[in-house]
């Protein structure tokens, strides 16, 4: 983590956001996002610009006041600063993208109690200055937009047999060989796809480090 | 150095049973219903058993593999998942499905809790559940058995479009839903005690799972715990509902003979690791088998409940093994 | 007194200035794009009713005080319309909500000029479990064709039936139940009620 008196490369960051301290394989923060909207890959893309706007856009702003908050009224601060930003991007969606809003429903709202955006806020953003705030904001969102697309494209493959509208597999039913796996598209696949994927990663970051 | 010495679970029970042993049991007191099932479904039954037997110990062998364990394919316990699972499915499943149930079952229903004696769930019926979910047209599809059937060719592997047959189960909720007679499920049960009805594998035949079951009481490696609670409290509540209505509702044989109850009360709720421990404890968890598949059966969307029924008790198992706590010897004896 | 004023201020100020900026940015993106939202709205409702008539070009005018009794005492509006296509009057539509089995669920339904007659329904949301109660989205589907050219109303659910017939009694879904009994409610609750209402103020005296 970004600690108070580390002075941290953009390079680092950016390391660390995508990769070292990936949100969902490293940190594990937002889980609610990524088990509920990773059923098609489309609904991921937009869960995660929109987590993308929020983190950069209120890492910029706590970082900016980072020298006038109050250490007790901090939280209130990052709540307050981060529900603008989803209010906002819930209105954008609402406006210009009205079928994704309604199908991500009630999630883009929760955005405002998405863990990794107040970790951010307080690890990052309330210490570091305004370069590297923003950096951290778009790399850490960038790293869960990437970790919830390859989660959503799994799923949305195997539950449906196809990717972003295109036929990945051909389907059974017209002519193919694929039968789709429904249970994919239940909870139950977002579980054990999830599990199945930090294993894989807890497997190779460990093999790395010998 | 800690590998020579054997730690195994509680209970230590001074017996000379083992793991393999126990398993062993199991898969001679599966044989009657395999037979059963390769009588009636023929070519369907060997594929399936062989798809399922063989990717169950495979997956159990990879899993080792990577988490460089020691093999333990030699407890067999791989192979009796795959053959209840097998058992559990519809004959005409294509096998590339009775694979990916397996795979399930063994990597994500045992070998991610850690193996063997870790597992919450019955490994086979997550592999069922599973497969419920993913492909449900496939899986209650179901197949009339070869002798009533004279086109269904023999053992072949070249099979012809499936003759298909609503199960006495599937008769008994289109009654209950009021399109359908009780009676013609009442009068099948001969059939559904020999075996000569459409459903799963192994569950079709009565006869043969009977046989097997008391060849485990007999031979100990059950106890006479969970099969009489669960039979106790399905038959009550079957007879509940068929004293109220028998226009709606078919007779206590019908549910104890039809369907997965069998199978499920000798084979399933009684894997050794998923059930409660102690004798009260099984009885409770007998009861709330037989109870939740009736209540599946009967109020439910679903014909079947057995497989339900098993997990959502699987869950509830720490919970009853805390109330029932084995006193120690010395202590006041157990109850 | 004014010690802890001060004390007030000097602790929150950073707050209460951020929530006027922070209002203000809000107040300003919601002028700029609540048009639109209300538009996409609009535009849902309009497509689905469109759909509903099946004819080309038809436009929508809002119809004002309709509105349902609750039992709350204040009563409900109503969003009723009336179908528009080269002038002349070719039916009514109108939102209903009610809840199902999994949220709620409001619906379009489409009307005959001199509602009397359901010409179908579709759902603006919906989230009922997807295979069994998500069926009723389906448009000519098993269940919403049970409404086309039904009378508006009450209607009765039952598990056993034609589903062929179309009259007042509406076959479930199987699996569904209380989806479709929703579905039932909600066009009690709403149909009879805006005929009524739409009669009383002679909107339907000549099927214009």
């Amino acid at each position: 983590m970004a600690n108070d008196a580390q002075t941290l490369s953009s390079a680092q960051v950016v390391w660390n956001g995508l990769f070292k301290e990936n949100p969902i394989f490293g940190l594990m923060l937002g889980m609610c996002p990524t088990l509920a909207v990773t059923t098609t890959l489309q609904a991921a893309l937009t869960m995660g610009g929109c987590v993308i706007f929020v983190l950069i856009c209120s890492n910029l702003m706590i970082s900016a006041m980072r020298r006038q908050l109050k250490p007790h009224l901090r939280i209130l601060m990052f709540t307050l600063t981060i529900a603008v930003f989803v209010t906002i991007a819930d209105q954008f969606l609402k406006a210009y993208q009205p079928e994704m809003s309604e199908y991500l429903g009630a999630y883009i709202p929760l955005i405002i109690v998405n863990c990794l955006i107040i970790c951010r806020a307080e690890a990052c953003a309330s210490k570091q200055g305004l370069r590297i705030s923003v950096i951290d904001g778009l790399a850490m969102g960038v790293g869960f937009t990437l970790s919830l697309s390859l989660l959503a494209g799994i799923r949305e493959i195997l539950a449906s047999g196809k990717l972003l509208g295109m036929t990945v597999l051909p389907l059974a039913e017209d002519g193919g060989w694929f039968v789709p796996w429904a249970g994919m598209g239940f909870p139950v696949g977002a579980f054990v796809t999830l599990g199945l994927l930090l294993g894989l990663v807890v497997h190779l970051t460990r093999k790395a480090k010998g | 150095m800690l590998s020579k010495i054997t730690v195994s679970h509680a209970p230590h029970i001074a017996k000379s049973y083992s793991t393999q042993s126990i398993m062993l049991d199991v898969i001679l007191a599966l044989c009657p219903a395999m037979l059963a099932g390769m009588w009636f479904f023929r070519h369907y039954a060997v594929v399936l058993l062989v798809a399922c037997i063989g990717s169950c110990m495979l997956t159990e062998w990879a899993c080792n593999w990577i988490r460089r364990k020691s093999n333990t394919l030699d407890d067999f316990s791989a192979i009796v998942t795959g053959i209840l699972l097998a058992m559990s499915l519809p004959p005409a499943l294509p096998f590339w499905a009775g694979i990916i149930g397996s795979v399930f079952a063994i990597a994500v229903g045992k070998m991610v809790f850690g193996g063997l004696g870790c597992n919450v769930f019955n490994p086979a019926m997550i592999g069922r559940a599973f497969l419920t979910a993913s492909f449900g047209t496939l899986m209650t599809t179901w197949t009339v058995p070869a002798p009533l059937d004279a086109q269904m060719p023999a053992l072949r592997p070249d099979s012809t479009v499936a003759v298909t047959q609503a199960t006495p189960l599937a008769w008994s909720k289109e009654a209950i839903k009021g399109k359908a007679e009780p009676s013609v499920v009442v009068a099948q049960r001969g059939d559904a005690f020999i075996g000569r009805v459409g459903g799963c594998l192994g569950e079709t035949s009565a006869l043969a799972m009977l046989i097997g079951g008391v060849y485990l009481l007999i031979r100990g490696t059950i106890s006479w715990h969970i099969p009489v609670s669960v039979l106790l409290a399905a038959t009550i509540c079957a007879a509940i509902g068929w004293l109220i209505n028998p226009d709606r509702f078919v007779s206590p044989e019908v549910h104890i003979l039809a369907g997965g109850m069998l199978m499920g009360v000798f084979f399933i709720a009684t894997d050794p690791v998923t059930a409660p421990l102690t004798g009260k404890g099984m009885l409770i968890f007998g009861m709330g088998v037989g109870a939740l598949t009736m209540l599946i059966r009967m109020v439910g969307e679903y014909p079947e409940g057995v497989m339900y029924a098993v997990l959502i008790m699987n869950a509830f198992t720490p919970l009853i093994d805390r109330f029932c706590k084995r006193i120690p010897a010395g202590g006041k004896g157990n109850g | 007194m004014a010690n802890s004023i001060r004390l007030f201020v000097r602790e929150s100020w950073l707050l209460i200035v951020s929530s006027f900026l922070f209002g203000l940015l809000l107040a300003v993106t919601d002028a700029a794009w609540s048009p639109r939202i209300v538009q996409n709205e609009l535009n849902k409702f309009n497509k689905l009713a469109a759909a509903l008539f099946g004819k080309e070009g038809t436009t929508f005018e809002p119809i004002e005080g309709i509105s349902l009794n609750s039992s709350k005492g204040q009563p409900i509006p109503v969003d009723v319309r009336k179908a528009m296509l080269n002038g002349q009057c070719i039916g009514w539509a109108f939102m209903a909500e009610g809840s199902g089995f999994a949220g709620p669920i409001r619906l379009v339904v489409a009307a005959d000029a001199g509602f009397e007659k359901i010409l179908g329904f579709g759902t603006l949301v919906c989230n009922e479990t997807p295979g069994f109660g998500d069926k009723i989205k389906i448009r000519g589907g098993f269940y919403e064709k049970q409404y086309q050219g039904a009378p508006v109303g009450p209607f009765a659910l039952t598990k056993a039936g034609d589903p062929a017939a179309i009259d007042s009694t509406i076959v479930a879904i199987t699996g569904a139940t209380v989806t479709s009994d929703a579905v039932v409610a909600i066009f009690n609750r709403y149909a009879v009620a805006i005929q009524t209402q739409m009669k009383a103020k002679g909107l339907l005296s000549h099927g214009q």
